[in-house]
């Protein structure tokens, strides 16, 4: 049987927006999604492995990164559903397939992730009243495995949406007369595991950034010279640490698990030439530095880092599109759908999209301002 | 019929759909009616200079937080995630038609998240006009949110003006968007205030005074809630397509609910008014949960019935509940539903190769010399792509109890005039020979009359289903 036949038809209303268009949004939603949800993913291990074991700074890093997680998780639930939702009007005939297959699983994102959230609020407000309970902590482990599920489950779906060979062997084996049980999953894809892990690795040089990021610039009355220097240094070693699981997963996935219909055409276009040899060491600038300022953390390099550490991400996202639409153009390409531009929503949605960044500015302003003040609180007249 | 069906035993799939979209909606509604009431306390507060009630108002506002940034953020995206499961189809159409609408509500959404955290995390820390400013942001985006998706939401219900050629506004401004946004917005503000009632009884259980002054001023909140449902219900009820108002005529369940919502919200006003309204102070915790329950029974009932009023379509007249274009029904009534069905004809191509055509398509007459167990087993396929939407085997909605007691030219009867039988299903949409296999596998799980009615003693169903499954394989042989 051709794979393609489980293909579905095109929508008969047309992409609302040019395929450019979609992937743009879909590119720049993941980059934006990445930076809170590598926060929580290698984030949320730290703060249960030294609320556990850790003493003095590794426990102070445990609670000033457990303190700022409920937002850092609410932020990146949010901003995840924007590249989901452009995943869906683009390459809606291959995310639908592929997450009914896996239903079950699928499904069990939503009640794995209101425990991971609750998760992070009871060790969140422990801390904050400085009442750490057995609960709490349980909590916290709870939560950092609940995330490390989560991103298994999101590998698979997204690895299963273009492993179209394998769908008609998924569904025999998980069907009921012709229904999907929702219960395969894409186990048997060689680029599941380094697919998954290579994210983990990216996100434990973002937390490292993270934790540079808020020793210098958040709650800074209260953090002393001791810790900050210790945090350069942790961040530093935990950086290094991301980078050679970067460097294992990256190499297990591009050498020993991509095939060739999605390895040659890189060696055919110029942009991937330079694209892929880039988003490969792009993290070893973000490494230098941190290196840099291991003894001493400075305002600017800091910044440098965490700039730096955001084009990291931006060059993984670019690049892993651009290995999804190699793998799933093979198959059909998408790009060519027909297209009904729907202008002036879009041109609303641009508008309400400037304005609502610069609302969220205005509001970071002021609290910026808050912490440049200091933590007093003001007093009502 | 694009893509595969996901089988949920005895519950069918699109039921989590409504499982989860109703809790979502207990939470959602207060997320949006909480944050007007809260920027509009808290700007009331700083102005009369208000010390205890701002303290109250900020322990609420963590609660709220707790309940709507959390449990309301995780399943609004579980209804989102449901319906890409549960009717893939419908979730597509929807989502080419309104990508932006959906883009927007999630910039609001962002500015909600952040201006949430700022409110709370920052209180005390803001100065007063600062602080009341981002309460109102928030209260504003989370508003235009709930603008938004019931503008989606009401176009599942009639879909207006609207045709493929024409664009998003059109199907946003469709009759049903401005009448249900009222009713929702009642809705937001009298959920709100039950449940600041319920906090308020546990936290405030020794402050009389504050209890009250809580109590008297959400109660107008309240009150102001309840008679924008009661406008906005009736009016909704007006607009509605004629179907919708023949199901809430025809089915005793809706026509039942419908009168209890009106009575529902009528009671809860002049609950509020003669209760925390005139006679503050005396809110303790039993009435406040009494209150809540009742706001929760109207809401669930509200979208319980606007969901039931919609059938058999997921869009009105442009995708029906089992996942099937309108436009597409011809097409599968002529050359075959499961042959047109992506899944369902690779899956009989697996399990049939003998019943399938060089070109790759089923042969229905070699379908049908099947033996009788293979026809039910086909005729199950036909069941999960056409009925499963709404229909169970033998557990919710199951066929085994809808049918108990038919005949086999009752069952052949109903399944090729479906829509006619019950306006509030979708058509037969296969041919002829895939209603006789479909009949087959209804027949196989058709119960009896039950035992010891009267009627029945000349007739046994059970008698006849063995008599007739006997001389179908005896005629096989």
């Amino acid at each position: 049987m051709n794979p393609t036949d489980l293909i579905g038809p095109a929508s008969p209303l047309g992409n609302p927006a040019p395929f450019w268009f979609i992937t743009f949004f879909k590119v720049l939603g993941l980059i934006l999604h990445m930076i809170p949800m590598n926060v929580w993913f290698a984030g949320m291990i730290l703060v249960a492995v030294f609320s556990t074991f850790g003493k003095n700074h590794s426990l102070e890093l445990a609670h000033r990164l457990s303190r700022t997680m409920p937002a850092v998780v609410a932020l990146g639930i949010n901003l995840g559903i924007v590249p989901l939702l452009f995943t869906q009007v683009g390459y809606y005939q291959f995310y639908y397939p592929a997450g009914v297959l896996m239903a079950r699983a699928w499904f069990s994102v939503i009640v794995i992730l209101l425990f991971a959230y609750y998760g992070v609020y009871v060790y969140s407000l422990s801390v904050r009243s400085n009442r750490r309970t057995k609960f709490a902590l349980t909590s916290a482990w709870i939560s950092s495995i609940a995330f490390v599920l989560i991103s298994f489950l999101f590998a698979n779906n997204f690895s299963l949406m273009a492993n179209v060979n394998d769908w008609i062997h998924i569904y025999t084996r998980t069907s009921e007369s012709g229904a999907a049980l929702g219960t395969g999953l894409n186990t048997a894809d060689p680029t599941l595991i380094p697919r998954w892990l290579m994210m983990f690795g990216i996100a434990i040089t973002t937390t490292a950034v993270f934790i540079v990021f808020d020793a210098v610039f958040f709650k800074r009355k209260d953090t002393s010279d001791n810790y900050r220097k210790w945090a350069g240094k942790f961040a530093f070693a935990f950086y290094t640490l991301g980078i050679v699981v970067y460097a294992v997963m990256g190499s297990w996935y591009v050498f020993g698990a991509l095939g060739e219909s999605v390895l040659n055409p890189i060696g055919q276009s110029s942009f991937m030439k330079i694209l892929f040899p880039l988003t490969a060491i792009s993290p070893g600038l973000v490494w230098i530095a941190l290196f840099a300022q291991r003894k001493g953390l400075r305002k600017a390099t800091t910044i440098t880092a965490g700039t730096l550490q955001v084009f990291v991400i931006t060059l993984n996202a670019v690049s892993r599109q651009w290995v999804q639409n190699e793998e799933i153009f093979k198959f059909k390409d998408v790009s060519q759908l027909p297209v009904q531009v729907q202008w002036s929503p879009m041109i609303v949605f641009l508008l309400l999209f400037v304005i609502g960044l610069t609302v969220v500015g205005w509001m970071i302003a002021k609290i910026a301002e808050v912490e440049k003040r200091g933590a007093e609180e003001i007093q009502v007249k | 019929m694009h893509y595969p069906w996901w089988y949920v035993p005895n519950f069918t799939a699109p039921m989590l759909i409504a499982g989860i979209a109703t809790i979502h909606v207990f939470v959602s509604l207060y997320a949006v009616g909480g944050g007007i009431v809260l920027a509009g306390e808290v700007s009331h507060a700083y102005k009369s200079n208000d010390r205890p009630m701002l303290d109250y108002l900020r322990t609420h506002t963590l609660f709220f937080i707790l309940l709507t940034v959390v449990f309301g953020a995780i399943t609004g995206v579980g209804i989102w995630w449901t319906i890409g499961l549960a009717s893939p189809l419908a979730t597509e159409s929807l989502i080419h038609i309104f990508v932006f609408g959906w883009a927007m509500e999630y910039v609001f959404f962002v500015i909600e998240i952040v201006s949430a955290f700022v409110f709370h995390y920052y209180w005390g820390r803001l100065d007063p006009k600062t602080h009341a400013a981002i309460g109102w942001i928030y209260a504003i985006s989370a508003y235009i949110s709930l603008v938004l998706i019931t503008g989606i939401t009401a176009f599942q219900l009639d879909i207006g003006n609207w045709t493929p050629e024409k664009g998003m506004w059109t199907a946003f401004f469709n009759p049903q968007t401005i009448p249900q946004i009222m009713a929702r917005s009642g809705a937001a503000l009298l959920l709100a205030s039950l449940y600041i009632y319920l906090h308020a009884a546990f936290k405030l259980r020794n402050d009389v005074h504050l209890r009250s002054l809580v109590e008297n001023r959400v109660s107008k909140w309240g009150m102001a809630g309840a008679a924008l449902v009661t406008a906005g219900g009736a009016w909704w009820y007006v607009n509605i397509p004629e179907s919708a108002k023949s199901a809430l005529a025809g089915a005793s369940a809706l026509n039942i609910l419908t009168a209890l919502i009106f009575l529902a919200s009528a009671v809860v006003f002049f609950m509020l008014y003669f209760g925390p309204y005139r006679h503050p102070g005396w809110l303790n915790p039993g009435f406040a949960i009494l209150y809540f329950l009742l706001g929760i029974a109207a809401t669930g009932t509200g979208e319980f019935i606007r969901e039931g009023a919609r059938k058999p379509y997921i869009v009105y007249n442009y995708v029906t509940g089992n996942n099937v274009l309108v436009s597409e029904i011809p097409k599968l009534q002529a050359s075959g539903y499961l042959n047109g069905g992506v899944w369902t004809r690779a899956y009989l191509k697996e399990q049939y190769p003998q019943a399938v055509t060089k070109d790759g398509n089923i042969d229905y007459a070699e379908m049908l010399k099947l033996p009788v167990a293979e026809q039910v087993k086909v005729g199950k396929v036909l069941f999960q792509y056409h009925c499963n939407d709404c229909h169970s085997t033998n557990g919710f909605s199951g066929l085994d109890r809808l049918t108990q007691g038919w005949t086999r030219d009752m069952i052949s009867t109903v399944v090729t005039h479906l829509n006619k039988a019950h306006y509030f299903m979708p058509p037969w949409c296969g041919n002829d020979a895939e209603a006789v296999l479909i009949t087959e596998f209804i027949q196989s799980l058709s119960e009896p009359t039950p035992a010891g009615m009267k009627f029945s003693e000349e007739e046994s169903s059970e008698k006849e289903k063995t008599s007739n499954l006997a001389a179908r394989e005896e005629s096989d042989r």
